[in-house]
């Protein structure tokens, strides 16, 4: 898999490059910032662009902004952009105009290999990904008492979790030691409780789940 | 200015000459006061005193206004002129001088008609004096104008005696109020002085009202036929004269200026506090354009009661200033009409009786001037902190946070190189890694309470919304702002609702938290309400000081209602300029 890389940080930039080679990955190019990032892609269309959020000029929302022209270019490439803080609205903002080949991940997850190559794989092969720390934050909100999340049971909850990050199933089903068929009967009764229409479709799923956290 | 005076001192003798000839060689049938004694000694008196009192007193308008009325005296005296045209004018300007003297008695001793009561009795006698008197010409000739030896008055138009002297008794009625009425005026401004004014004006009050109340004495007798023949009018002459000589030994005592700064003292030492310091040197020294200046010692400058600098104006600038000094330390300085130099006495004597409340002044000057600094310097504390905020979350970001990541990529990597054999290491390297992720995540808390990344790069409102969505209370928010504000401001209200919701989680043991944030076009006002157990207070070293100095060095204002068991309701309200 191709992925082209964006980080201001050199440390960062050089280490997660040879992370990623020995992952397996083919990295086709770095670049330092947005506008840098935009001619690579131009260039050499990846099958993932991993973007950081903090760029020059103004260290604020670049990469955010950079990850948005990309994807109506070229909705063809996966987009993984990283975060040194949980902040769901800006995760939201990613992920509400489509979930498909997107994602958002706090950037010390990469010190996980086996996570950062499952979650570049995932954006590649059109699924998300969505970091568990702000899944937390969204599912862990304190809402008023007659919220729907609120009746729900610690195990749906987690199933809920789950889904939001971008899990399938079967992954979910792994994680969670139990059979698919299980999950299946979770994810109904989820869906039920508050009020959402069951999709078979993955993409639509994690939407509705993430649309559903983002609007409470 | 010697020669003006000079020229004047001439012309004034000859047209006096001229009079007392003339008041000496009297036609059979002209009035037969004043004779040439009392002519001389009026005219002179006027002429002579008003001239010693303009070379005295220059920027002082009653020298020039003696010396007119002298001149008008000289003119009535044209009456006793055979010529008719002579004749003629000396009839129209017959009561011109006592207009003067009327003016004279009123704007003493300034020089300047004080209020509209004054404006409106100067307007009168000129409407009597001169005004009816014309009128009267109009239409009587000779006897028609009480002198039958007369020469012919080259005014009249239409033969109508009868109606000629119906004018001059209306017009002889309607002079008795309006003296009088000046007199009241006179006696109740004197009444109102200070002592020392009342003594220094004395003299030309006295003479003057003498003079007046004769005046009306010789006119009430006039319409009764005069039963007392030329007595009357020889005697308000005779006091005439001493009016002009009253004024100038007023103004050769100084007494004048003496009465004024003690009244000056007096008011300075008055009850009132609010007195205006400039007013009241305004009126002592007679220059309503007077301004003050104060002497800051650490800026080594004058400044104006607002705080501006004031550059000390030069010979050319058409103004002067005179300093003044308190135990050899400048004070103050009088800026002032250049004519104020030719009574440097009295402007020293107005700044030695002042010099306490012009310290005083200064003092409250230099305080406010202190305060507006010391605002200042309290918001550019906050800005600082602020700017200190920011630096130190930057260099968190990286700095710090870039290299403790990359040591967790490092260690990622080393895992999967650990050859086969070192499988007990492995367990080794996961805990360092998990040990990274925490010092990682704790660190990303620290950072983002120090400064929110969301408010910098969104504003207020999508902070705020972020603020409640993590709160660990279930918190509404209601929000009436639609715009950026600055920096300051934003942060201010930030961190108020930051941490009373922290403080409502820790201690009100509430189950609900509102926060309302609303921007009227003037004001920002944010509020946090629980309803928790209450009893949150702004004692010093609590969080909730903290906001209270942050939005008060912003000029907002900040406050706590806490009573027990009713919830904390905090309310920061900040001003956006």
């Amino acid at each position: 898999m191709r992925v082209a890389l964006a980080d201001d940080a050199v440390i960062l930039r050089e280490g997660l490059s040879r992370l990623l080679e020995e992952a397996g990955f083919d990295v086709v190019g770095l670049a330092a910032d947005a506008e840098a990032l935009l001619e690579l892609v131009e260039c050499t269309r990846p099958d993932v662009a991993i973007i950081d959020i903090r760029m020059p000029p103004t260290h604020t929302d670049e990469g955010l902004r950079a990850a948005k022209v990309i994807r109506e270019r070229w909705p063809a490439i996966g987009i993984l952009v990283l975060s040194q803080h949980v902040n769901a609205r800006y995760a939201l903002e990613l992920l509400s105009a489509g979930t498909d080949g997107v994602g958002y991940l706090l950037k010390e997850r990469v010190s996980d290999l086996d996570e950062l190559a499952s979650s570049v794989n995932r954006v590649g092969n059109g699924g998300s990904v969505l970091d568990p720390a702000v899944v937390g934050e969204l599912v862990g909100r304190r809402r008023q008492a007659d919220n729907p999340l609120e009746h729900l049971t610690d195990r749906e909850r987690e199933v809920l979790a789950l889904i939001a990050e971008g899990r399938s199933n079967r992954a979910i089903a792994e994680r969670l030691f139990v059979t698919e068929h299980t999950i299946e009967k979770h994810i109904k009764s989820i869906f039920g409780a508050l009020g959402l229409t069951q999709s078979t479709d993955d993409h639509r799923r994690v939407l509705a789940v993430i649309t559903y956290l983002g609007s409470q | 200015m010697k020669a003006k005076l000079s020229v004047l001192a001439g012309a004034g003798t000859l047209v006096g000459g001229g009079a007392v000839w003339l008041a000496a060689h009297q036609p059979p049938g002209r009035p037969t006061e004043p004779g040439p004694v009392l002519t001389l000694l009026v005219g002179a008196s006027l002429l002579g005193c008003g001239l010693a009192s303009w070379r005295a007193r220059p920027e002082n308008r009653l020298g020039q206004i003696m010396v007119l009325t002298g001149f008008a005296w000289f003119a009535a005296q044209l009456i006793e002129a055979s010529a008719p045209w002579l004749n003629t004018i000396g009839l129209a300007v017959q009561s011109v001088w006592i207009i003067g003297l009327v003016y004279l008695l009123l704007s003493f001793p300034s020089g300047r008609l004080r209020d509209r009561l004054d404006r409106v009795l100067i307007t009168s006698g000129v409407a009597l004096g001169v005004g009816l008197q014309l009128l009267a010409m109009l239409y009587g000739n000779k006897a028609g104008l009480h002198c039958p030896g007369c020469a012919n008055n080259l005014l009249q138009v239409v033969n109508d005696n009868h109606k000629a002297r119906g004018w001059i008794n209306l017009r002889n009625l309607l002079a008795i109020p309006l003296i009088v009425t000046v007199i009241a005026v006179l006696i109740r401004r004197w009444l109102q002085a200070s002592a020392a004014q009342q003594r220094a004006v004395a003299p030309v009050l006295v003479a003057g009202c003498a003079t007046l109340a004769a005046l009306t004495s010789t006119v009430v007798l006039d319409l009764f036929g005069d039963p007392l023949g030329a007595l009357p009018a020889n005697v308000y002459l005779t006091l005439m004269a001493t009016v002009p000589v009253a004024v100038l030994f007023v103004f050769l005592q100084r007494r004048l200026a003496r009465g004024m700064v003690a009244g000056l003292v007096v008011e300075l030492g008055g009850p009132s506090s609010s007195t205006d310091l400039r007013e009241a040197l305004a009126r002592a020294l007679g220059d309503p354009s007077l301004e003050l200046a104060f002497w800051f010692p650490a800026e080594e400058c004058y400044v104006d009661g607002d705080g501006g600098v004031v550059k000390l104006p030069d010979e050319d600038s058409g103004r002067r200033s005179t300093l003044v000094e308190r135990d050899g330390q400048p004070i103050a300085a009088l800026l002032h009409d250049p004519v104020l130099e030719h009574n440097a006495e009295l402007v020293s004597s107005v700044c030695a009786a002042a010099s306490l409340a012009l310290e005083n002044e200064r003092l409250q000057a230099e305080l406010r001037a202190r305060l507006v600094e010391l605002q200042a310097s309290r918001a550019r504390l906050v800005e600082a902190t602020d700017t200190e905020r920011r630096r130190i979350e930057r260099d968190l970001h990286d700095g710090t946070q870039q290299r403790l990541v990359s040591i967790a990529m490092s260690l990622g990597l080393l895992e999967t190189k650990l050859p086969g054999q070192a499988e007990a290491a492995r367990p080794l390297v996961r805990e360092t890694r998990e040990a990274l992720a925490l010092a990682l995540a704790e660190l990303r808390e620290l950072t983002h309470g120090i400064n929110p990344p969301l408010l910098a790069e969104r504003g207020l409102p999508a902070a705020l919304d972020e603020l409640c969505r993590r709160a660990a209370l279930p918190t509404h928010l209601d929000l009436a702002l639609d715009r950026r504000l600055p920096d300051q401001i934003e942060s201010a209200a930030y961190f108020t609702a930051s941490e009373a919701l922290t403080n409502a989680a820790k201690h009100s043991h509430g189950s609900e938290v509102r926060v309302v944030a609303s921007y009227d076009g003037h004001n920002l006002t944010v509020k946090v309400a629980d309803d928790g157990i209450g009893g949150a207070t702004t004692a010093a070293g609590s969080g909730l000081r903290g906001l209270a100095d942050r939005v008060e060095a912003l000029g907002g204002r900040f406050t706590v209602s806490s009573p027990p068991g009713r919830g904390t309701t905090l309310r920061a309200e900040i001003p956006c300029a």
